[in-house]
């Protein structure tokens, strides 16, 4: 996926710099990849395969991280607003997207999982909301750590900002919230993108 | 000799759309190879993930992708496939190509831009020829696209204002956005010319294709009112009106097979069942756009064509160009402006359509001492598309923004100032690290091996770049903008490519004979943007059209 074409119609420059950022990022997170090792992600934690989470579990830890991410205020939606968990359900199992991706967000869950017990001897959705944020923070300071939780603040956006179709931005919230104008005509079942 | 077809047309977009409407019009018969499928009308909507976040109308970087070399900061070229790096250099694969994505910004090519190295002399490290042709040979096809195609604007009368031979467009202007004005303004207390960019897009309803809707997303996406002059809209739809064109999307080419006297005879292609199927007629014509244009030239060899079809002086692949330049951008904040300005400033729909060619020639001894080819400026509001710009917001000096501060700060980029930018296009010259060949190695999923393309610039297309995007800065300060700043870099949009296949009059030196046909394969035509040894200061996709309706004339007289 480009950004190119969605930041000028010349598709050039301000698009030039963040294809290079996306790049960048993309190179960071295939070097996280590239051991697949905990130590690359998280290099205080160790053990994650004992600690692996059930497909379940990755999902409530993943809803969690969200709500830290984008949370829900009385004035402005947050990742439970935007349906940001069923959306990210709906990137995942879509095979167009690259598979190395896919697998790089569910494999965070068991690292970022295995680093909660390892610190607090509990599971991370059982932390309070202070805990799990300063687990964020940490988590952030590797690059590959970074990269998982930009990953995830990518799919979030889309959930904010895309059409509904998609099942994030339910009733156009993200859209209202931004005072954001979609076009027309908008997209609707037949003719929208179908995942693979 | 007899074939299944009197024309083969390979490829869609806007180098094949004319041969396919002019000889279809003529009584021909005419088979359509396109590689992508037909999207309709109906099927286009402003869905910013369809368009621009998924490959819903390019391949998957999975089937089908490039490897790209790049000069690497230890020096040498380092190559690294497009499904590693995401590096889409797809454009719209589909019936009517790029073309139902394009902006529309219609500019022709100037005289000189035909005369380039004749003009203003060889440059170091750059391949610089003249045009076998002449604007003049051209003009009578711009003046058709006009018409047929439909374009819509005003002559505003300025100093680097090329030959027309009609005084004015055939259709009235777009809708233009309350800001043009004030763009024309500071434009004018500079004591430059701003002019009115004509667009592709019908201001009026003209037979099936209803007149623009205005809905602000236009680039990037698919026109739902067919009033942008996509091949597909303009020229596809009619040639099948005739019951003489037999359109076959989803149908990849992979070979075109030729005899022992370099005649192409059979196009070889895969459908959408993955089945081998071939066609033959008289005259083929290539237009797959300008890389995989000379990709399957060079994978076509045959007895007479031993190193791939055209290459005889191995030029082929050779001199690719895009378009060279840079952007730059300011901010209207709202708050310094009163409610009416606001309001202007909000308006979505009409377009900006300025633009500055006062420096198509510099002629300034801040840049040298001789005139020097120069570029244009072209105005225009960000693209509206909302997840790049919330994607920018996550980072706050390099570092991963999330949470409230986060939601703070999308609030006051969404809401605060709307993002005004001009683009800068120059000439790229070609040289000889630009060009395309076949990787030895990555497969497309039909088992060809995918294009490689080096993507050299020379330095020179910078200090052009940097100096009109001083200009375009300037223009902006004197509207009184906040932020202002610009970006120029030698790498190439992938939307702008041209080149590979060069017209030129001596076979040693191009693979195209100024009929656009190639050299040694005398029922072979490339008609897409290949053709072009220099590529203006402008986008293409006029300058693509035009020849190609040339070269639907040259095929017509050889037909009869």
């Amino acid at each position: 996926m480009t950004l190119r074409r969605n930041i000028t119609n010349r598709g050039d420059v301000p698009a030039l710099a963040s294809w290079r950022e996306q790049l960048l990022d993309r190179r960071r997170f295939l070097l996280g990849l590239a051991g697949g090792s905990l130590s690359l992600l998280l290099p205080l934690a160790e053990g994650a395969d004992a600690n692996a989470l059930d497909e379940a579990g990755r999902w409530r830890l993943i809803a969690d991280v969200q709500e830290r991410l984008f949370p829900s205020e009385p004035e402005a939606p947050g990742a439970r607003e935007l349906n940001a968990l069923a959306y990210l359900q709906w990137v995942v199992g879509d095979r167009n997207i690259d598979a190395q991706e896919r697998a790089f967000i569910l494999q965070g869950c068991d690292w970022l999982e295995s680093l909660s017990r390892e610190q607090h001897g509990r599971e991370f959705i059982a932390l309070d909301a202070e805990r799990q944020e300063a687990m964020l923070e940490q988590v952030a300071r590797s690059e590959a750590g970074e990269n998982w939780l930009s990953t995830l603040l990518l799919y979030l956006l889309e959930a904010l900002l895309t059409d509904p179709v998609y099942g994030g931005n339910p009733d156009a919230v993200g859209w209202r919230w931004l005072q954001h104008r979609p076009g027309f005509p908008r997209p609707n079942e037949r003719n929208r993108y179908r995942a693979g | 000799m007899a074939g299944d077809f009197d024309i083969c047309v390979i490829g869609s977009g806007a180098g094949a759309g004319p041969v396919i409407w002019r000889l279809t019009r003529a009584g021909y018969s005419v088979v359509v190879l396109e590689k992508g499928p037909w999207f309709k009308r109906e099927d286009f909507s402003k869905d910013e993930l369809a368009c621009c976040r998924r490959s819903h109308y390019t391949p998957n970087l999975r089937d089908e992708q490039h490897v790209l070399e790049e000069l690497a900061a230890s020096g040498g070229w380092q190559a690294t496939p497009a499904g590693e790096s995401k590096r889409d250099f797809w454009n719209g694969n589909m019936v009517g190509g790029s073309s139902n994505l394009m902006s529309g910004y219609f500019h022709r090519l100037k005289p000189h831009d035909f005369r380039l190295l004749s003009e203003f002399g060889p440059i170091e490290g750059a391949n610089l020829t003249d045009w076998p042709i002449s604007y003049d040979d051209l003009e009578p096809y711009y003046s058709l696209v006009e018409r047929v195609v439909g374009v819509s604007g005003s002559v505003t009368p300025h100093p680097r204002q090329e030959p027309r031979s009609n005084p004015d467009f055939p259709y009235p202007p777009t809708a233009e956005h309350p800001v043009s004005a004030w763009i024309d303004e500071a434009c004018r207390e500079l004591c430059h010319h701003p002019l009115r960019v004509a667009r592709a897009i019908l201001s009026q309803r003209e037979g099936g294709r209803d007149a623009c809707s205005y809905s602000g997303y236009c680039g990037s996406y698919g026109c739902s009112t067919n009033a942008k002059g996509s091949a597909r809209a303009a020229l596809i739809e009619p040639a099948l009106a005739t019951g003489r064109c037999d359109l076959r999307p989803d149908s990849k080419v992979y070979r075109l097979e030729s005899d022992a006297q370099g005649r192409v005879v059979q196009a070889h292609y895969y459908d959408a069942q993955g089945e081998a199927r071939k066609v033959s007629a008289r005259i083929f014509v290539v237009a797959c756009q300008a890389i995989e244009s000379s990709r399957l030239l060079l994978g076509s060899p045959g007895p007479a064509h031993p190193d791939g079809l055209g290459n005889h002086s191995g030029q082929l692949g050779r001199n690719l160009i895009f378009s060279a330049g840079g952007a730059g951008s300011g901010y209207f904040t709202y708050a310094k402006l009163t409610p009416q300005q606001q309001d202007q400033v909000r308006t979505l729909g009409p377009f900006v359509n300025r633009a500055l060619q006062d420096w198509y020639v510099i002629d300034d001894p801040r840049f040298g001492p001789h005139p020097a080819k120069g570029g244009t400026i072209d105005f225009l509001f960000a693209h509206p598309n909302p997840i790049p710009l919330a994607n920018g917001v996550r980072w706050r000096d390099g570092e991963l923004l999330w949470g409230k501060p986060l939601k703070r700060k999308l609030e006051r980029w969404f809401t605060e100032d709307r993002k005004l930018l001009f683009e800068v296009f120059c000439d790229w010259l070609p040289n000889d690290d630009c060009f395309v060949t076949l990787d030895p190695q990555v497969r497309d999923k039909w088992g060809s091996p995918v294009a490689r393309v080096r993507l050299g610039s020379h330095p020179h297309d910078q200090r052009v770049g940097r100096y009109l995007a001083e200009r375009g800065q300037e223009v902006l300060r004197a509207m009184g903008l906040d932020w202002i700043g610009a970006s120029v870099s030698g790498a190439p949009p992938p939307n702008l490519v041209a080149g590979g296949c060069r017209f030129g009059t001596d076979p040693q030196q191009s693979v195209l004979d100024p009929d656009c046909r190639v050299w040694g394969a005398d029922n072979l035509y490339v008609s897409d943007a290949s053709f072009m040894p220099t590529g203006g200061s402008v986008p293409y996709t006029w300058t693509i059209y035009a020849n190609a309706f040339r070269v639907a004339d040259i095929i017509r007289q050889q037909l009869i």
